[in-house]
Order: C-alpha cells, then structure tokens, then sequence
C-alpha cells in the first residue's frame, strides 16, 4: 500500500514537472519566434543591426522598420494569438465540445458583418476608420453574442451546452449570408479592404492597436486565470457541477462574456483570424490535459507561437505583399486538424 | 400558547416537526414541471436519516425529476424541499455541496483526466479563490481512492477504465466532497452484475460503517428490496406506497406501481423479497392482432 502511495506521488511529481517544462519550452518557442519575426521581412535585418537597433543604436531607417512597422505587428500577433487561444478555450470548456472555437459566438460573423456596413456607409479610407474599427467590431460581437444567448436560453435550464452550439451556427450562417449579400454592393476598393480583413490580416499595425488591445488581454486574462477550476468543474456537465455547488449559468454567462470580450478584441484588431480558437486549446489539451489551470496559460502560449510563427512565415512567403496571417494560420492549422482528425478514436 | 387551545393540532405540529428533524430530506406540495409538462404534481415525501432509500417506478414516472429536484439541478415550480429541516433555497450553492453530492446518471469525464484528479475535484465546495489543495484535502483524497478501491488507479485516465471502476471514482468524487448524504441516479445502469453489485456493496457499507443516507433510484426491483432500508414507489409523480422492502414487494404495491402481476418469496440468502416472476397484467380491452391480413 505504502509502496503504491510512493509510486502514485514520484509518478504526479513527474508529471507537474514535464508540466513545467513544456510551458517553459512554449515560452523559449515563443522567444525564438519573436527573434526570427524581428529578422525577417522585405528588408533584412541581421540578427546584430536588429540587437544594435532594440537598443537605441539604429538608423534612422532601422529604427522605422523596427520599431514602426515589425515590432508592433510582432506584438499584436502575439497578443492577438494568445487572447483568441484563451476565448477558444473557454468556449470548448464552457460548451464542452472540442469542436467549438470563438466563431461560434458569431464574433467573426458580427465583426464582419459591422466591418462590412462601416466600409459601405463611411469608405475605406476614411480618417476614422483606424480607431473606430475595432469599437465597432467589437460591438458587433458583442451583439451577435448576446442575440446566440438569448436565443439558446430556455427558462429552468439555462443554456445547455449543445443548443448553444446550434444556435450558434445558425446565427453565424445568417450572418455570414447577410454578410455577402453586402459584399456584392461593394466597390472595388472597399471589397479590397474588406476581403482583407475577413482573411484576416494583422493590417497597419501601429502602436495604438498594441495599447487597444493591451488593456483587455490584462483585464481579462487574469479573471480567466482565477475562473479556471469552475472550468474544470463546468467540463464534468452541468448536473455534476451544480452537485459541486457551482452556479453554473451565472458562472457560465460570466465566462462567456470574457471569452466573447477576448475574442473580439483581438478580431476588431487583427480581423477574422479563426483557426486558432480551436487548434491552439487541442494542442495545449495534448500538451498537458484537460485541468485549466496549467491548460490556459499553456494555451495562451500555443496560441501566440501559432499566430507569431504564421506571421512571420505570412511574410516571407509571397513577398513583397505578404499572406494575410488568417489564411497562414489555417494552411498550418487544417492538416494539423485532420490528423487529429484522424488520430481520434470516434 | 395557541398550541394549546387545539390539541389535536398541536399533536400534528409536533410530529411533523418530529418528522422532519428525523429526515434529511423531505419535500413539502413539490411540484415539477418540464416547461408546461408537469411531471410532479404535489409530492410530499420524506427520507430517513442515516438510511438507504431506493426509489422506484417505471419509465418517466418523474423518479429521476425527483432526485435532481431535491438535489437543487431542477428548480420547482412549487413547493419547498427541506435538507435537514433548512429550507434549501436559503442555503448558497456551495453550503448545500456541503451537505449533499448528487451523482447524475452515467456522468463523462473530460478525456484525458486521472482518476485522482477527478477525485480532487470533490474539493470544489471548500475551495475559494485560486486555492491550491491544501494537505486536509490530499489526505481526503486519498482516504477517498482508499475507501473505493482506488488507489492503484489513482494515475490512469478515467477513460481506460471500466465502467464498474468508473462508476466507483465518480462515487468517490462524492465522498472526497464529505456529505453526510449522497443521491445517486441509477447508479448501476450499464453495469454487468458483478459491477453492479460491487458498487451497492460499496454504497451499503458507506452507509453501515459510516452512517452516510444514500438515496438512490434504481431500476431492478430486487436489487433495490435487497440493500435498501426504505423504498419509495412512484407512479405519474405520485408516491404509491412507501416503507420497508417487505411493504413495498409486494403483488398489491407492484401491481398499482407498474401495472404487473408480479410473484415475491422470501429470498432465503439474503432474506429479502424479491420477485421471481411477473406478468403483464390482461385488461380487457382485446389487443390488436400481431398477424397482418392477407385477404
């Protein structure tokens, strides 16, 4: 007994610290790709101009590459990678299904849909738009969310998990039809910018996007931290976590409220960029299991390697105009998903 | 003072009370509906402290509704429930965790958690904040896998095992959350007999060592007569009958129950009722014919 005791604790011990390592292999990873992103680009910087620049020795033409154009791109796509893991973690947590990713609170679908009227209504090249964009986006997402729901709400139940995902398809379909149709009325250099957009590029990224952004990822990243055993308790179902003495509903309408706010702050700035909600959780749920604790940061990791290692790559091929880093994410992400695909037992 | 003036109303006052301290649950005029579907009408049932209740009925007769009614998953549409004489509603969610674990029928596992992990979460009521376990909730833990056979599974997945095990860590799951009462929704579905009876036994003993009420919904008659103390039989959401095995086996009871004709004898190894054989019972209507008509 005593011996089995022993062996349980070296075999837990084992596991906390290949934990450990992973997330700190994820952070070196994310390093690395955060070094390489710097380098690469239409105009070569040499890992010694780019160390000499960072530290207040450049040109004024490397100063301008560095730190107007790369860096802060670099930031946002880190940011923008780790904010959409956590809402798509969440969202599979909350739904318990590992299908489901931030589109199905209809965020991309009530982001684009926002887009599209702005750039009908105002143009594309409007003064505004830098700043007014990601509001509307935003607001846009925050709608759609609210209407899902309120549709998948039933009194004295709440919102089970699996209507959600229905009502939830369904509303992103209307809205994607809704969508196109508009898309038809566009002239040509507003349906530019506004395919761009749905593929999701990580366009102009300025200072001003990386301080849009910041102070929700600061907000709501740590809320979602200290939430993460009600995830763990809402992934057993409903009846056993209400047995557990969670509110489920009201804990689950907060948790997908930060989700829907994560996600679509990182939508308004970067566009719809939508396979990293549900392939970065998968890799992290591999990575170190189901247990949110060490599941959402590890998360948050993955998420902002993918989306940064999909920038960078987004940029050196097809140059000098780039991949937007949407379509870049999904060509390294949807063969990774079929072999998961492939790999699962159902 | 006014008890006085009416004897006979004081006497009533009192039992109840009695009545109620006595029991760790009881419903009062509870009333449950599934939208406009009411499934329970007005139900006033009472279970006994420190006993092992089967609640028994036949397909949809709310014996399900019930139990996650009591266990606050459903709410009301009427009427109170009582755990230990407190009117449930005024207590917070995590105070009635406290007192009661509710075991659904067949729960699932996220893939990938271990067995000791699921335990851990039996925690969760005592828990606040981003507490990490403390030692007390380790060492409960562990008396938790011991108690369920489980401590050499304690680092497998939860999906390698079989459904007996499995059935054993989520009852384990409610131990490690340390309620005087656990109600279970059939607890042995899915389960070949020696897993079924391997899971009553543990039931039973937590109950006889540890004094724990068990409330349980079971489907096999004689399962139910021969580990529970006290049965309660539902129809439509309505108690038929209620009290020991030996009142609720029986040709009458079974009869208004589940509409069978149903043969009990003394089981002689475990000196139980149990019903060897049953019959649908013939009404008069005649049935429509099996054989289609070639004319």
């Amino acid at each position: 007994m005593m011996n089995q005791l022993q062996k349980n604790e070296a075999h837990k011990r084992k596991i906390a610290l290949r934990n450990t390592v992973i997330v700190i292999g994820c952070a070196l990873l994310l390093m690395l790709s955060f070094i390489i992103s710097m380098n690469t680009g239409y105009t070569k910087l040499p890992p010694s101009d780019t160390l000499r620049t960072l530290f207040g020795g450049g040109t004024t033409r490397e100063n301008l590459i560095l730190f107007d154009f790369r860096l802060p791109r670099i930031v946002v796509s880190i940011l923008v990678g780790a904010g959409l893991a956590l809402s798509g973690c969440i969202i599979q947590g909350v739904a318990k299904n590992a299908l489901a990713d931030p589109g199905l609170l209809g965020i991309n679908a009530g982001a684009g849909l926002m887009v599209i009227l702005y750039v009908l209504f105002f143009g594309a090249h409007s003064f505004l738009s830098v700043f007014t964009l990601p509001f509307l986006a935003l607001f846009g997402a925050g709608v759609t969310a609210g209407i899902i729901y309120a549709l998948a709400f039933k009194k004295g139940e709440g919102v089970a998990p699996l209507r959600l995902i229905l009502t939830g398809v369904a509303v992103q379909a209307g809205l994607s039809s809704l969508t196109t149709v508009l898309v038809v009325k566009l002239a040509d250099t507003q349906f530019d910018f506004v395919t761009t957009w749905q593929a999701g590029s990580i366009w102009a990224s300025n200072w001003k996007f990386v301080l849009a952004l910041l102070p929700w990822l600061l907000l709501l990243t740590p809320y979602v931290l200290s939430k993460s055993r009600v995830l763990d308790v809402l992934n057993l179902g409903d009846d056993v976590a209400h047995s557990l003495g969670a509110t489920v509903e009201r804990e689950r309408r907060r948790l997908l409220a930060a989700s829907v706010a994560l996600a679509a702050s990182c939508v308004a700035v970067s566009g719809s960029i939508s396979f990293v909600g549900l392939i970065a959780p998968h890799l992290a749920r591999r990575l170190v299991g189901p247990r949110h604790r060490i599941l959402l940061p590890t998360c948050a990791l993955t998420g902002a390697v993918l989306v940064s290692a999909a920038d960078t790559i987004a940029r050196v091929v097809a140059q000098p105009a780039g991949i937007p880093t949407g379509i870049m994410v999904a060509i390294i992400g949807a063969p990774y998903f079929l072999y998961l695909l492939a790999r699962s037992r159902y | 003072m006014a008890r006085r003036t009416s004897f006979i109303f004081w006497r009533e006052a009192d039992t109840n009370e009695r009545m109620m301290n006595l029991s760790s649950i009881a419903t009062e005029n509870l009333a449950v509906s599934y939208e406009d579907n009411l499934v329970v009408n007005s139900l006033n049932m009472q279970i006994p402290q420190g006993k092992i209740t089967a609640i028994i009925g036949p397909n949809g007769c709310g014996k399900s509704t019930v139990l996650k009614t009591v266990g606050r998953i459903l709410k009301p549409k009427n009427g109170m429930v009582y755990l230990n004489g407190d009117d449930i509603r005024r207590l917070t969610t995590k105070e009635v965790a406290q007192k009661m674990a509710i075991l659904p029928q067949s729960p699932q596992a996220p893939a990938g958690l271990t067995v000791g992990e699921l335990v851990a979460y039996g925690r969760f009521p005592y828990q606040r904040g981003l507490d990490k376990l403390k030692p007390e909730d380790k060492k409960i833990i562990a008396w938790a896998l011991e108690v369920t056979k489980l401590t050499e599974l304690e680092i497998t997945a939860v999906d390698n095992l079989s459904g007996g095990q499995r059935q054993r860590v989520w009852i384990a799951m409610a131990l490690a959350q340390q309620t005087d009462l656990i109600l279970l929704d059939e607890p042995t579905t899915y389960l070949d007999l020696s897993y079924q009876l391997e899971v009553l036994e543990l039931l039973y003993r937590l109950n006889r060592e540890q004094g724990r009420t068990i409330v349980m919904v079971l489907h096999d008659l004689n399962l139910a007569a021969r580990f529970a103390d006290y049965m309660v039989a539902i129809r439509c959401g309505d108690i038929i009958c209620h009290g020991a095995p030996e009142e609720i086996m029986t040709t009458k009871v079974l009869r208004e129950t589940f509409r069978i004709d149903a043969q009990i004898i003394i089981e002689p190894r475990t000196g139980r009722p149990t019903c060897i054989s049953y019959d649908l019972i013939k009404d008069n209507k005649p049935s429509a014919s099996l054989k289609t008509d070639s004319t």
